[in-house]
């Protein structure tokens, strides 16, 4: 079991109200699962997400990442969680305007201590997995929306993390182009990688082996993809199977 | 190991960033120099200052008493002094036979006349009247010809001996040796050449003439009176000196017991202590001006690196979601306040050593430039990017990565 959550609860305190965006969530994901957390806005899958990426820590409850319990880190162990553990692929693809494909790409290998020399080396091999290889040197405003999240999946990638945390990664792409991407996904999801992918769109969670459906900061359905996409109250096999 | 990557990778960062914003870089930079530069320039002025002035306080000579009616640093007003009694050739005599400090004596008149050679004329020169002791009373010393002697002063000799400016204003092209000029329009012949002394506070030492004592006495009058320089073996012995002086001179003066000296015995140290006590407070308050100067700059350091950290709200939360630490984050933005400081200080101290230099040059202020300076300055103004860096780096690394992520 790669990621095994009990329980969850994540409170905010916005002005005088408390916002509940998490209320008790438990789920567990194999490795070598490609799960798609979906639900409308407000729903707390970006809530889910943050935690499960190590960005936020919940309010209560358990969260066991690749046999360690990371819901109650400091900060410092966190940061060093996220840069070996997860990869992250965004929206709005986070990449850094100044640096070229290649730095931004190397980035997480900066803060793992890596020498130039293997820096270069992983990186140039991360990006040609993505196929841009011809594309290194160049800065993301020269690139493509879809080269642009070929960078960001290198990015993520390149660590060699256990678990691919992507948001939205479609969301600001044309449908040729997302279909691109999500194509890329399933060629990752069959090389092995476990991959968590949060997306408002029931076309690309059915497109999932498994959906988690989230409502009100709870889980609603747990399934098949294709299933949970289409009949938001299915039932909530995904803990079943997992448990099997 | 991670703190070296985490300061070189600070670096790199720091030093690409300012690459990027050069013109942002420079105005920053100039705030934080121009504080560097006026901390330096007056640094330098002063130290300049300080170390001419010791320079001619050792020629001075640190061993000898100056016996006057007045006191050199007067307290108090100073008509009081004017009715003490003159000071007599006997009273000078009797020092010499009580006193066993002493070692050399000389009386000193003085008054301001001008001087002229042929058709050349020089005005405000200091002529004194003197003995052959003055030279081991004052550390001054010849540089060529021979100094007054004793047959000079018991035949009132019309004799001198000249200072360089002297020199060089009336004896352009000839060798002053043997030429006679006027002092006041009375004939002189030159005998000796003193060596240059230069100035003390601006104030040159060598625009003087040197004459034997009855001679200037006749010509000039007894009516200033006159000091006695006392010259004493061992400096370690100049307050013993002092003290048997008082003695002697309250005696040789019939001043009655009780009441105050009617005399002041002045060394070359009080001048020292009345420069020091004024430029002291000169010091304090153009260093303060100074710092104030730093500390605008280190404020607009402040303020261009809260702006900083603003614009890349969003790259920071890139950086801690990829993993780096806040202490990753701290160090990239300290660094990047050094850097445009320490660039700013480089700039500062070149602009203010240049500036020393200049004033020296164009004024009698000589201002001492040393190269150390310059890693001094650099360092400084890193240290004050630093210092006013700590909490625009402390909140951007307190920033929410969440949050961060999300900033448009």
């Amino acid at each position: 079991m790669l990621i095994n959550l009990t329980n969850i609860t994540r409170f905010y305190q916005m002005g005088a109200e408390e916002v509940r965006a998490l209320r008790g969530v438990s789920f567990a994901v194999n490795r070598g699962e490609w799960v798609a957390i979906v639900g409308q806005s407000g729903s707390g899958k970006s809530t889910l997400m943050n935690v499960i990426g190590c960005l936020d820590t919940p309010t209560s409850g358990q969260y066991q990442l690749n046999g360690r319990d990371v819901s109650r880190l400091p900060d410092d162990e966190l940061a060093d969680i996220r840069n070996r553990e997860i990869g992250f692929i965004f929206q709005t693809f986070q990449l850094l305007p100044r640096d070229t494909a290649l730095a931004n790409v190397e980035l997480p290998l900066v803060y793992r201590g890596l020498s130039a020399k293997d820096r270069h080396a992983r990186a140039r091999l991360a990006l040609e997995k993505v196929q841009l290889a011809d594309r290194m040197k160049h800065r993301p405003n020269e690139l493509s929306g879809g080269q642009r999240q070929r960078v960001a999946i290198a990015r993520a990638l390149v660590t060699e993390p256990s678990l691919l945390l992507a948001d939205e990664p479609t969301g600001n792409l044309d449908s040729a182009t997302g279909e691109e991407i999500i194509r890329l996904f399933e060629q990752l999801h069959r090389a092995g990688h476990t991959i968590c992918l949060v997306t408002h769109e029931p076309k690309l969670a059915a497109r999932c082996p498994r959906a988690i459906r989230l409502r009100d900061g709870e889980i609603v359905a747990d399934g098949p993809g294709e299933q949970v996409a289409m009949n938001g109250a299915a039932p909530r096999l995904g803990q079943v199977l997992s448990a099997s | 190991m991670r703190l070296r990557i985490d300061i070189f990778e600070g670096s790199r960062i720091a030093l690409y960033s300012l690459r990027v914003n050069r013109l942002r870089t420079v105005l920053t930079t100039a705030g934080i120099g121009i504080g560097v530069a006026t901390l330096l320039a007056i640094i330098g002025i002063i130290q300049g200052l300080n170390t001419s002035f010791a320079n001619q306080m050792a020629t001075i000579g640190s061993s000898s008493l100056y016996i006057s009616k007045f006191p050199w640093v007067i307290k108090g007003d100073w008509w009081q002094y004017r009715n003490r009694k003159d000071f007599t050739l006997d009273q000078l005599e009797t020092v010499r036979a009580q006193s066993t400090y002493a070692t050399a004596l000389a009386p000193i008149a003085w008054r301001i006349a001008d001087v002229g050679f042929l058709s050349e004329q020089v005005s405000l020169v200091n002529i004194m009247g003197t003995r052959a002791e003055y030279l081991s009373v004052t550390g001054w010393e010849l540089g060529s010809g021979r100094f007054l002697n004793e047959t000079d002063d018991e035949n009132r000799r019309s004799v001198a001996v000249v200072g360089m400016d002297v020199v060089d204003r009336l004896f352009p092209n000839s060798d002053p040796l043997g030429a006679t000029i006027r002092v006041d329009n009375r004939p002189f012949r030159v005998v000796g050449i003193l060596s240059r002394r230069g100035k003390i506070l601006g104030d040159s030492q060598d625009m003087r003439v040197v004459v034997p004592f009855r001679t200037f006495w006749s010509y000039f009058g007894k009516r200033r009176g006159f000091s006695i320089g006392v010259g004493i073996a061992r400096p370690q012995d100049i307050d013993a000196a002092e003290d048997q002086l008082v003695g002697i001179l309250r005696r040789a003066r019939n001043t009655p017991p009780g009441k105050p000296d009617d005399f002041s015995i002045n060394r070359p140290e009080q001048l020292a202590a009345t420069y020091r006590q004024l430029t002291g407070a000169l010091y304090g308050v153009a260093i303060g001006i100074g710092l104030i100067t730093l500390l605008v700059g280190g404020i607009g350091i402040m303020n261009i690196m809260l702006v900083s950290v603003r614009e890349r709200t969003r790259e920071i939360g890139i950086r801690r979601a990829l993993g780096a630490r806040k202490r990753t984050i701290v160090l990239q933005f300290l660094m990047e306040a050094a850097v445009v400081s320490g660039i700013g200080g480089l700039g500062g101290t070149l602009v203010g050593l240049f500036g020393a230099k200049l004033v020296s040059e164009i004024t009698p202020l000589a201002a001492v430039v040393d190269p150390l300076t310059v890693v001094g300055g650099v360092s400084f103004a890193a240290l004050v990017g630093l210092l006013f860096g700590i909490w625009p780096a402390a909140r951007a690394a307190n920033l929410d990565p969440v949050e961060a992520l999300r900033y448009e």
